[in-house]
């Protein structure tokens, strides 16, 4: 293979499988955009808590990173589920930006209350096979990544499943579209939205303990995942699900590419303009109808 | 004409201005009773300052900035970036302004305020099409980018920051002298009070609660809402600028991670929004009582300082949408109805 | 007068006036018009695209297809404040307060588009006066009731010294008696000058007032002419019937 070819399906596949957990990380807040046109600040401290949770489990009970997803999937359910139920659901019809307001609120709560647990020191786990690769065609692949990457795979599967194809995912799509005819059909919308929430959370902690093997812990993580999170949601269109698993992919092969080809310094930049000119241009997301949202 | 003589009410008035007055004077009082805690002192007041100049955007205007860092970076960057002869000046000369000697920090903060107009004039035309919740995203991508600037460029010192060896005196006072950075930080929050009880009394003042209120209905009486919110964005950049200069004199040495990260633009409009965005001066009270809860609880938290602003900004959502401010008045002390 | 507003030029003057919404025409091609102390009644069934027209006479929405002129001049394609600093003032159907306002500065907003400090003040409190409003002047405008927020919406209009106004359903709603001084005050307004477009459910209150009729139905014309011709059209009556069946 040509190798500057190489070196660019390199860069790419590198990109795309980050954003693949871009994409995880994306959907959680899309989904709580999608149904209660929440902008969800809290977002990358969920993952952040997610990430401490299996740091806490792997140095207490030597818990395999991996299996702690059995008990950060329901524990972050059940946080989510318990913040709209008997928190942001008290802000009842105010506007948005009330409960943007008080999820930034819990944002900080969540990232200074880890600083307090855990200190500020960047933390890791040591696994074995934390940096093992794997050769393809020429093309190196770590392990971790591609677990995450597959991990992403499975948790989006299991979403549209949930969705489509039950009757909690048919309350969910009807909350969405329109609460009041949801609630005259019988759809109980509170627990809808808190269940929403709850998967949100869910998805967020998930995407921690996928990138714990991968990434330093510190209490403030959150923060750039929250970002990303953003720029994955207004790529693909705020509550638009598809869109944000390509916009995720997206963001990923952007920052990968944009630092090999151009500047590493400037990593972070290549999401964010990107994510300045779709707002200013498409603000319906790269993929959305071309219906101009007011 | 009736012939009962009927008191008649008065609408227009700068607010009131004995509660400024009143913190004014108890701003000057802090030196004489709290003389050793003076980095306290400067630091909070220069908050309270920029959390006034915050609410002209956000509370008036009702734009929610998370991206006031930037302005701030702006003030900061541009008044020590002249002052040190081998950066500003050196640059300046050799494009043939200046003799390459130091630029006085009045004239460099003169000069970061322009720069901050500029910049809010520009990033303000693109980003007030968006609504709402829209235009807080855009806030945040606007300001991480100019962070991320000044971190990997070499003339803003990189991820170093900066360092001001000296700074020539100021009618003969000392400027790294606690106190006389005291008093100017004092002179900031009096120009912010000032401004914004002439925008309490002006039709722009008027027109910006309208807009904030109701676009359309705005522009139905004549106001052009994009106008509006780009005016009251640059005299509140402009007033953000001045106080990053004095707060760069302040620190003397800065670096982008501090002065330029996202935690600094969410705790300064938090402060204004707790305080109270709609009361006149809300931000300045908001900010004070965050200063006060972070000094008092510092050896509890230590560095997780931002808990406060968490727990306080969820109890203000949740139960007193008007702030500190709000509570001491029977719908929250408005803008507008505020005597 | 009648004769006087014969010769006069129209002081707006809307011509073809297309709005359309993807692929629905929700104003097809309405001409109107109306001269310096008119009152020109807008009529039609729900969903006739009464407030639809008025949005695009008063810039809310831009029209598809047609022109209108102000004054002689084209205005097809200015924004609404544009507009109102022309002289154009509207009020709004569903009437839209500055809820965190009083009712005297939210007449002020207004007023200050014209007057500057105490003028605008002073303004502001005669136009409340004139409504009726004045006793209310210090109360925050979210706590008014219906009929006071309609006044307050008719205030802040003419707290912008038009020289036309766009009324929009300022009268159904109303009890009889407010029904009644809302009915004076409109002609007192056109008899001192004022162009006065306005949309009305009330057939009869249209019938009072109008100089002229324009009826509308599905964004098409259906009559114009006196208030009584229009009455008696036998599409205007059908329309009317068409709709109590629903």
């Amino acid at each position: 293979m040509n190798p500057d070819f190489q070196a660019f399906v390199q860069t790419l596949v590198q990109g795309l499988l980050t954003g693949g957990i871009y994409a995880l990380v994306g959907i959680g807040l899309s989904l709580i955009f999608g149904v209660m046109r929440v902008i969800n600040f809290a977002h990358g401290d969920f993952l952040a808590l997610g990430m401490f949770l299996t740091l806490f489990l792997f140095k207490t009970v030597h818990l395999d990173p991996y299996f702690s997803l059995l008990i950060a999937l329901p524990l972050g359910f059940a946080l989510g589920y318990f913040i709209q139920r008997f928190v942001l659901s008290r802000l009842g019809d105010r506007l948005s930006e009330s409960s943007m307001l008080a999820t930034l609120g819990l944002g900080l709560i969540v990232s200074n209350m880890l600083l307090l647990g855990f200190g500020a020191q960047p933390q890791t786990i040591n696994v074995p096979y934390a940096n093992n690769t794997f050769t393809l065609g020429g093309i190196q692949v770590s392990i971790a990544l591609l677990v995450a990457g597959l991990g992403t795979l499975v948790a989006i599967v299991g979403l549209n499943l949930l969705l489509y194809r039950t009757e909690l995912g048919r309350a969910i799509r009807a909350t969405a579209q329109n609460p009041l005819g949801a609630e005259l059909q019988g759809v109980n919308t509170r627990t809808i939205q808190a269940t929403v929430f709850g998967l949100g959370v869910a998805f967020a902690a998930i995407a921690g303990v996928l990138l714990l093997p991968l990434l330093y812990a510190y209490p403030t993580v959150g923060e750039t995942f929250t970002l990303k999170a953003f720029v994955v949601t207004v790529l693909g269109g705020l509550g638009n699900l598809p869109g944000a698993i390509v916009g995720g992919l997206f963001l990923g092969g952007v920052e990968s590419l944009g630092s090999f080809y151009i500047s590493n310094n400037y990593r972070d930049a290549y999401g964010l303009i990107a994510f300045l000119l779709v707002l200013l241009l498409r603000p319906e997301g790269l993929f959305g109808k071309t219906v101009k949202r007011v | 004409m009736t012939a009962i003589a009927v008191k008649r009410p008065r609408a227009l008035s700068f607010g009131n201005l004995w509660i400024s007055a009143g913190i004014i004077a108890v701003l000057l009082l802090y030196p004489v009773f709290f003389g050793k805690a003076m980095n306290f002192g400067v630091s909070t007041v220069l908050f309270a300052g920029f959390a006034m100049a915050w609410n002209i955007l956000g509370g008036w205007a009702g734009q929610t900035s998370l991206g006031h860092a930037a302005l701030l970076g702006v003030g900061a960057y541009t008044m020590t970036l002249l002052a040190i002869p081998e950066r500003g000046p050196a640059w300046l000369h050799s494009v043939g302004i200046g003799s390459g000697a130091a630029i006085a920090p009045w004239w460099g903060i003169l000069a970061g305020m322009v720069l901050a107009v500029l910049l809010s004039l520009v990033w303000g035309s693109l980003t007030f099409r968006l609504q709402g919740s829209y235009f807080t995203l855009s806030s945040i991508a606007v300001a991480l980018i100019l962070r991320l600037v000044a971190i990997n460029e070499d003339f803003t010192g990189g991820s170093q920051g900066l360092f001001m060896p000296d700074l020539p005196t100021f009618f003969g006072l000392d400027l790294f002298d606690r106190r006389v950075e005291y008093g100017l930080a004092v002179g900031f929050v009096v120009i912010t009070l000032i401004v914004t009880h002439i925008i309490r009394r002006s039709r722009t003042g008027y027109a910006l609660q309208a807009v904030r209120e109701d676009e359309d209905g705005a522009r139905a009486l004549g106001i052009d809402p994009a106008r509006m919110k780009l005016i009251a964005f640059a005299i509140s950049a402009a007033l953000t600028a001045l106080g990053g200069g004095l707060y760069a004199i302040y620190l003397q040495a800065f670096e982008p991670h501090t002065l330029l990260e996202l935690p600094l633009s969410v705790q300064i409009a938090l402060m204004a929004i707790i305080g109270g965005r709609t009361s006149l001066q809300g931000p300045v009270i908001g900010a004070v009582v965050l200063a006060v809860f972070g000094e008092v609880f510092r050896n509890l938290f230590s560095s997780a300082n931002l808990l406060i602003y968490g727990v306080l900004i969820l109890v203000v959502t949740l139960f007193a949408p008007g702030g500190i401010m709000g509570l001491f008045s029977r719908r929250g002390r408005r803008l507008g109805t505020a005597r | 007068m009648t004769a006087l507003n014969a010769v006069t030029a129209p002081l707006l003057e809307a011509r073809n006036v297309r709005v359309q919404f993807g692929g629905n025409v929700a104003v097809h091609d309405i001409s109107l018009s109306a001269r310096a102390g008119e009152i020109v009644g807008l009529i039609g069934p729900n969903g006739a695209g009464k407030t639809t027209l008025f949005n695009a006479l008063s810039g809310f929405v831009r029209p598809a297809g047609g022109t209108v002129l102000y004054d002689g001049r084209d205005i097809t394609r200015l924004t609404p404040q544009a507009r109102a600093r022309l002289g154009m003032a509207r009020t709004f159907q569903v009437e839209r307060p500055f809820e965190d306002l009083s009712v005297l500065e939210n007449v002020m907003v207004a007023s200050f588009l014209r007057h500057r400090g105490h003028k605008a003040e002073d303004l502001a409190y005669s136009v409340l006066e004139r409504v009726g409003l004045s006793d209310r002047a210090t109360q925050p405008a979210a706590e008014l009731n219906l009929a006071r927020r309609r006044r307050l919406e008719l205030a802040k209009a003419l707290a912008l010294e038009p020289r036309l106004l766009f009324l929009d359903e300022v009268i159904a709603g109303l009890n009889p008696p407010a029904q009644a001084e809302m009915i004076v005050l409109i002609q007192q307004l056109a008899d001192s000058g004022l162009a006065i477009i306005m949309v009305e459910h009330i057939m009869q209150v249209i019938m009072t007032l109008s100089n002229h009729v324009v009826c509308m139905a599905f964004g098409e014309l259906l009559a114009e002419g006196d208030p009584k011709f229009v009455a008696n059209h036998p599409d205007v009556i059908r329309a009317y019937l068409g709709e109590d069946d629903d």
